[in-house]
């Protein structure tokens, strides 16, 4: 028997946390981390309990390291002794001080930027590749590995402290930390065909959601946030027909959901709700919750959506809220006051937003207008939607210009 | 740790019609907010510049340089003055950063002073 990549991964937030902290050196600890690994897929043995081990021989090799750099500058500094009983500490339940969140703060600091933030995180707290990463911000290697290496820098030159931010700091700090991770997520799923450089984040997105979750069980954004990505995460068997075109997701089959995801959101949702105040990502989940009652019901709650996307739109105003918010009042109440909504948005802004041209197209054919809702639909294809949306979008223009 | 807290702020606020009275307030704000410093004990020093219509850069090419009248960078926020604070991490930087007066637009630039010990 040897140890599974998901032992591995979920003992490495644990062991790159606790290291950073106490070394204050995200290099560093991930290096160690990623030599202790190396060490234990050598070994024959394999350890009881493969996170402790990892974090003994990673703290070991980070203090050798250390020495090592120490020797090289010859210099004398006075690291304390290291003659660790392995066996002893194995043996402890769970030796490894709990430092993720830590880790979480420092790696989405408000001083990085937005994109360096889910850059950081996805690799130092997730462990994704560079390569992975490159390839779901549509970049080259070197040049996000460039990126991460700049972030590193700045965080150990710019003395981007190594602590959980104190009270007074939590509210803007916390804030960084949900737009990371929303920014991770919409990466994750930008790609309707849910293929491609994209597709291998969402796993990783959603661990890291439900780690948050987790240790930040009093707040509730971060709750509403972790069931939104696994109410998507839910979805994701039923995202595409047997042609590879995109199904929406007010035409998907129901019974491809799954489940328990779905009843763990709910749960989720339920303890952010009793925790009071209602934010924007709880809304969010609030209304991805109402499509997935239709596995139970049979039909979408249109209004309650509508009036969950009212809400929204107050709270935070965005384009894809008020596209979204005029397609749930045109199932709600009317494919025409669905229109008179979207005609409320920019729509010179919005001319080129793919969202905006399908939603047009759908509520025009819905209103029996299809000679417009073709002209829309015509506009969305002009706008290179990815393969899996231009087959449905084809699709779609095919059966109304026939009919 | 210090860090240089450089103060680019747009100028003609204080050469506006209430421009003399909003001058004072916002001296008397960066008097308050030495006296904030040194109320925590924070080691700091800092300086207000003359406007940057009174500058002079040199621009060097490899070598060779030429003068110009006026500030180096030309933006509408021009550097005004900074302060050089001693506090733990940056994020301590950054609270007290976003305490200097401000009236109109402007960008506090915090930067970690290198250590040469």
């Amino acid at each position: 028997m040897s140890v599974s990549g998901a032992e591995i991964a979920a003992a490495r937030p644990r062991v790159i946390g606790a290291l950073a902290a106490q070394f204050r050196d995200l290099d560093l600890a991930e290096e160690a981390f990623g030599a202790a690994v190396e060490a234990m897929l050598e070994s024959a043995a394999v350890p009881g309990n493969p996170a402790a081990w990892l974090y003994v021989t990673a703290r070991r090799k980070a203090l050798d390291q250390l020495r090592h750099r120490v020797a090289q500058a010859r210099a004398h500094a006075a690291l304390e002794p290291l003659e660790e009983h392995m066996a002893e500490v194995i043996e402890l339940p769970d030796p490894i001080p709990d430092e993720r969140l830590r880790l979480v703060f420092i790696c989405c600091h408000p001083a990085l930027s937005p994109e360096a933030r889910v850059a950081l995180t996805l690799k130092v707290v997730c462990g994704v590749e560079t390569g992975a990463i490159a390839r779901a911000f549509l970049t080259s290697e070197p040049t996000m590995f460039q990126r991460l290496t700049r972030a590193k820098g700045k965080i150990a030159q710019a003395g981007i402290p190594f602590e959980t931010p104190p009270r007074r700091l939590w509210v803007e700090r916390l804030a960084a930390v949900l737009a990371t991770l929303e920014v991770a997520w919409s990466v994750a799923y930008r790609d309707a065909s849910g293929k491609g450089g994209t597709a291998e984040l969402a796993p990783e997105v959603e661990r890291l959601a439900l780690m948050l979750a987790e240790l930040l069980p009093d707040e509730p954004e971060a709750l509403g946030l972790a069931a939104t990505v696994l109410l998507a995460r839910s979805r994701e068997a039923a995202r595409l027909d047997g042609a590879g075109a995109m199904v929406p997701l007010s035409e998907q089959d129901p019974a491809q959901w799954d489940r328990g995801r779905i009843a763990r959101a709910h749960d989720l949702l339920t303890k952010a709700q009793a925790l009071g105040e209602q934010g924007p990502h709880q809304l969010l989940a609030a209304i991805h919750l109402a499509h997935a009652t239709r596995q139970v019901s049979g039909a979408t709650p249109w209004e309650t959506i509508a009036a969950l996307y009212d809400r929204l739109a107050v709270m935070r105003s965005s384009a894809v809220v008020g596209i979204n918010r005029a397609v749930a009042h045109g199932r709600a109440f009317g494919a025409g006051r669905g229109l008179a909504e979207l005609a409320q948005l920019d729509e010179a802004r919005l001319a080129g937003f793919l969202p905006y041209r399908v939603s047009q197209a759908d509520l025009l054919a819905r209103a029996g207008q299809d000679e417009a809702a073709c002209t829309a639909l015509e506009q969305a294809l002009a706008l290179e939607p990815g393969p899996a949306e231009r087959r449905y979008l084809a699709a779609r223009l095919a059966a109304l210009s026939a009919g | 740790m210090q860090y240089m807290l450089l103060i680019n702020e747009d100028e003609s606020v204080y050469a506006g019609e209430n421009g003399e009275a909003i001058m004072g307030q916002t001296l008397a704000g960066h008097m308050a907010f030495g006296q904030a410093l040194a109320e925590q004990g924070i080691a700091f020093s800092g300086n207000r510049l003359k406007p940057a219509a009174t500058a002079t850069t040199i621009k060097w090419d490899y070598g060779s340089h030429t003068l110009h009248d006026g500030a180096f960078a030309e933006t509408h926020e021009e550097l005004g003055g900074y302060y050089i604070i001693d506090v733990p991490d940056l994020d301590t930087a950054l609270e007290w950063a976003k305490r200097i007066p401000i009236p109109g637009k402007g960008a506090i630039e915090v930067r970690p002073v290198w250590d040469m010990e």
